[in-house]
């Protein structure tokens, strides 16, 4: 159980015993007990109303119990009287195990066993049809008063759009006792929602005047069918009232698509951004048309997936006819959730060693030759894919999110993923570690002299070769670490670099080639077009063809992206 | 040897391979020595090395890498393919006189621009009008700015993973995902039978005969001088008062015209076309054949389409895990150790030859005082 629920739950208790001190003392278990033994049955009643705004979860299964008259009081040999359920199987002589109301519990007998009536032999507790409606009411609360906040704001939410007057009390009953406030907000909109459906003008006019001060998106069915019978009904004043309140909800629901938009743009450009600066430097700063750069976010998405599973229960992997088992460390709780944490450098590690791989054996012969490289790298690209394949099978892998990345905040109707939340900041972190590195380290200046004119650098004694090898290793990495982060937000499969390396190259030309600061900005102004895109044209695949169009034009104005390289040289 | 003669070695090769394709083929065919499905299967190749000579044009000869040609080639395949969904007529699975998939997508009548498409002439113009559209429009924007380079194929790349996205929606009315298949008749023959089979065959052959006719004398025109200069040195060109723009608008052009005819003959042999024939990774597989057969020559990309996809179609039969292995390995072998493909190892051994008999001569020789 993650931290934040916990203390959401522990808040909603603390609230629930500051409304309902007497409570704290019995339980409602006890309660139940104390009601089924009360003499006389109007004490009873008593006593069942007394657990009004309870969400205990045994409750509704006693009651139902009660109503169904299977619960029975048993007398003990010492005199005393003992509410008691039956459960299990009937053995021959029609007995059940019997537990104890109050506690859950097993009954034991003297001999420490626990023990076994017989139905028949027992009486059932009574119940009145007054007793049965405190109790109707009791169970009605009952979800309205659940501790867990999020379960409790959707019961009201489901009461209202139902706009059963009958739940009316109900709902006001726990607006009296409710203390946190979206719960209070969600319990204004269901009231006003229901009095929406009351006979009389006045309320529905009040309620009107509710709904658009709160401005649910929720409410605008209703709203809009309110309309419409105010207009059968030629009312004016009620159709201008639910046309006021349905213009507030299509505001704020432009507002919510408007920011939601802004954010959905933003962590797709964060996405292109983190994919992108990798190539951006084996691109363009090393010329380098790497087309295996998704496979190597690949490589980085599948480390990922190796690394959760032996924070888990191992892997079996049985690639090319050879089969082995990784042994897993069988972690769980934070330390489980932690791995993701050890992901990130193993991801960024494994993509670099495979980068560099690849840069000995086959691109350091392409230097001069990018055409060609383009070709070489998409025969190495092809060649991993199959490896995904073949190791890891073709189908998708299942690489569960830890829970600080899957949950998500709702702020004004506008959802916030945390993983969402997180790649924004993460790209952040990324870009500006490699500012730092490539302008305030000695490789990093070794690299930007060996980019700019290699031949100078050798001749200064720059070993060109090591820093070439170094320089793709970081590309790849940068790549690796974006493949370890995609693993949280879509599919791990062996195609997963193929989807992204058109939008990287896109991102790079665009930007600048060469430029670092301009694949910001690209990836940036490609997330927010292609989520605004989507927005208006209602259309993923139309938004992203949109998007493909519009770069083609926009390279007519701009050939060489963004921000030029300004160089003499005349084939630069 | 001098020009010449190599003139007429190649004059001769040619008519003889033009003869077996076109004549002793589809005859041995006809006699059964050949099986209808080796026919079949050299017609896909055939059309192959159209569809390589389209990139060769461009890569081998005029220095442009375009990962655009599988756009062109099945755009070409869909327009004949719509004439072909026409003709099915109402013997569909649900008799009906509208395509199947339409139907499915809840049409009753032919949307308005698939009408014309029941024409066997219009389809045919569209072969040509279409794709060269494309092309000219695409060319004439990413060649004014002067895009070159990479960042060409990296665009036309771009270009046809729009168009496959665009042809795998539904709402396209090209039969999204599924394409067009199921077809009956072509030119009132039965697309299925063999003489119809083998008529295709000697149409592609034919076609590819002319079109390599053609091709090797344009690039003993100044056109063609003016195209491997680009090639070479497009600065030189410009500087010498050569609007290359125009020069390569033309190519690219009639590339994509070649690619679309090729692929408008593949797919009534092939019986099928849908927008995974468009994907870029199709491109590039035409630019691997190119590679092979070798670049910057006519027979190069022939040869390399038909050994490669020869290779394929038994690779991927008996060893269908390993044969993406295979491709790819091959890609990077002929880029780092045979530039110039199959083509160029017989001047590779006779080059080898050469220099063993020098260094010979230079050892047994004394060298005098």
């Amino acid at each position: 159980m993650n931290f934040f629920n916990r203390t959401v739950r522990l808040l909603a208790f603390a609230a629930l015993t500051l409304g309902f001190v007497a409570h704290a003392a019995d339980s409602a278990r006890a309660i139940i007990a104390k009601a089924a033994l009360a003499e006389p049955p109007a004490q009873r009643i008593e006593t069942i109303t007394s657990l009004l705004g309870s969400g205990d979860e045994s409750i509704a299964g006693l009651l139902a119990a009660w109503k169904e008259d299977a619960l029975f009081v048993y007398t003990a040999p010492d005199g005393s009287k003992i509410p008691v359920q039956l459960f299990g199987d009937k053995d021959d002589q029609d007995s059940q195990t019997a537990t104890r109301v109050d506690s859950g519990k097993p009954i034991l007998s003297s001999a420490g066993k626990s023990l076994r009536l017989v139905a028949s032999e027992l009486t059932a507790v009574e119940h009145t049809s007054a007793l049965r409606r405190a109790m109707k009411a009791v169970l009605d609360l009952l979800d309205l008063s659940t501790p867990d906040l999020k379960k409790r704001i959707s019961a009201i939410q489901t009461l209202g759009f139902a706009q059963d007057a009958e739940k009316l009390a109900a709902l006001q009953a726990r607006q009296k006792i409710e203390s946190v406030p979206s719960a209070q907000l969600a319990l204004r909109e269901a009231i006003a929602l229901i009095e929406l459906k009351d006979a009389s003008p006045e309320v529905k006019l009040a309620s009107l005047k509710e709904l658009a001060a709160l401005h649910t998106i929720g409410s605008a069915d209703a709203l809009k069918a309110a309309l419409a019978d105010a207009e059968a009904a030629n009312h004016p004043s009620l159709a201008a009232a639910a046309r006021l309140a349905l213009n507030a909800v299509d505001s704020h629901l432009t507002t919510v698509n408007f920011f939601g938009t802004l954010f959905r743009g933003l962590s797709l450009g964060s996405i292109l951004l983190v994919v992108a600066l990798g190539l951006a430097i084996t691109f363009g700063l090393m010329g380098v048309i790497n087309m295996a750069h998704g496979e190597m976010i690949a490589v980085g998405a599948y480390t990922t997936y190796v690394v959760q599973n032996i924070f888990g229960t191992g892997l079996a992997l049985s690639p090319f006819g050879f089969s082995f088992h990784i042994p897993g460390m069988n972690t769980g709780g934070w330390l489980y959730e932690s791995y993701f944490i050890f992901a990130l450098p193993l991801s960024f590690l494994s993509a670099a060693l495979v980068g560099i791989a690849m840069e000995r054996t086959v691109i350091q012969w392409l230097y001069r030759r990018p055409l060609e490289s383009l070709l070489a790298t998409w025969g190495v690209s092809l060649f991993l894919q199959q490896f995904f394949r073949r190791v890891f099978g073709s189908n998708n892998v299942q690489v569960s999110s830890p829970s600080y990345l899957s949950d998500n905040w709702t702020f004004h109707d506008i959802i916030f993923g945390w993983n969402r939340v997180f790649v924004i900041g993460f790209a952040g972190l990324i870009v500006l570690g490699v500012w730092l590195v490539l302008t305030r380290t000695s490789l990093g200046l070794l690299i930007r002299a060996v980019m700019q004119n290699r031949n100078m650098a050798a001749c200064m004694g720059v070993r060109t070769e090591r820093v070439n090898m170094l320089t793709f290793g970081l590309g790849s990495g940068l790549a690796g670490l974006a493949g370890a982060f995609l693993s949280q937000i879509g599919n791990v499969g062996p195609s997963l670099g193929q989807s992204y390396i058109v939008d990287c190259f896109m991102t790079v030309v665009v930007g600048g080639v060469g430029n670092l600061p301009g694949t910001v900005v690209s990836a940036f102004g490609i997330g927010l077009a292609d989520q605004s895109l989507q927005q208006i044209l209602l259309n993923p695949v139309l938004g992203k063809i949109t998007v493909l169009v519009a770069i083609i034009l926009f390279l007519q104005w701009r050939p060489a992206g963004i921000f030029v390289t300004k160089s003499r040289s005349l084939e630069g | 040897m001098s020009a010449p003669t190599t003139r007429r070695i190649e004059f001769i090769a040619v008519a003889v391979i033009a003869t077996l394709l076109i004549v002793v083929f589809p005859l041995l065919n006809s006699a059964g020595v050949i099986s209808n499905f080796t026919l079949n299967l050299w017609g896909k190749y055939l059309c192959y090395a159209l569809l390589a000579i389209s990139v060769d044009l461009l890569w081998g000869y005029t220095g442009l890498l375009s990962l655009g040609q599988a756009l062109f080639f099945s755009l070409g395949g869909y327009m004949l393919g719509m004439h072909l969904m026409r003709m099915i007529g109402d013997l569909g699975q649900y008799h009906k006189p509208i395509p199947d998939f339409l139907i499915f997508l809840g049409w009753t009548e032919l949307p308005t621009f698939w009408k014309p498409f029941s024409s066997f002439p219009f389809a045919a113009a569209m072969v040509i009008l279409l794709p060269g559209l494309v092309a000219l429009v695409f060319g004439f924007l990413a060649f004014r700015s002067r895009i070159k380079g990479v960042y060409f194929s990296i665009l036309t790349q771009a270009l046809t993973y729009g168009g496959s996205l665009m042809f795998f929606r539904n709402d396209m009315l090209m039969g999204g995902n599924n394409g067009f298949t199921d077809y009956k008749f072509l030119l009132g023959a039965d697309v299925r039978d063999a003489s119809t089979q083998r008529a295709l065959f000697i149409a592609t052959a034919v076609t590819l005969v002319l079109v390599y006719l053609g091709c090797s004398w344009l690039s003993r025109t100044k056109l063609g001088l003016i195209q491997r200069a680009i090639r070479d040195g497009e600065n030189r060109v410009l500087f010498s008062g050569y609007a290359a723009a125009g020069f390569k608008l033309f190519i690219f052009v009639l590339a994509a015209l070649i690619a679309s005819v090729g692929g408008a003959l593949y797919v009534p042999q092939v019986g099928i076309i849908n927008p995974s024939e468009m994907t870029p990774d199709k491109s590039l597989e035409a630019v691997v054949w190119v590679a092979v057969g070798g670049r910057g020559t006519l027979v190069g990309p022939v040869v390399g389409a038909i050994v490669v996809n020869a290779l394929k179609s038994w690779a991927t039969r008996a060893y269908p895990d390993l044969w993406l292995f295979f491709l790819g390995g091959m890609f990077v072998i002929v880029v780092l150790f045979l530039p110039g493909g199959i083509v160029s190892i017989p001047d590779r051994i006779k080059m080898w030859w050469a220099r063993r008999a020098d260094a010979n001569a230079a050892t047994s020789a004394p060298v005098a005082p």
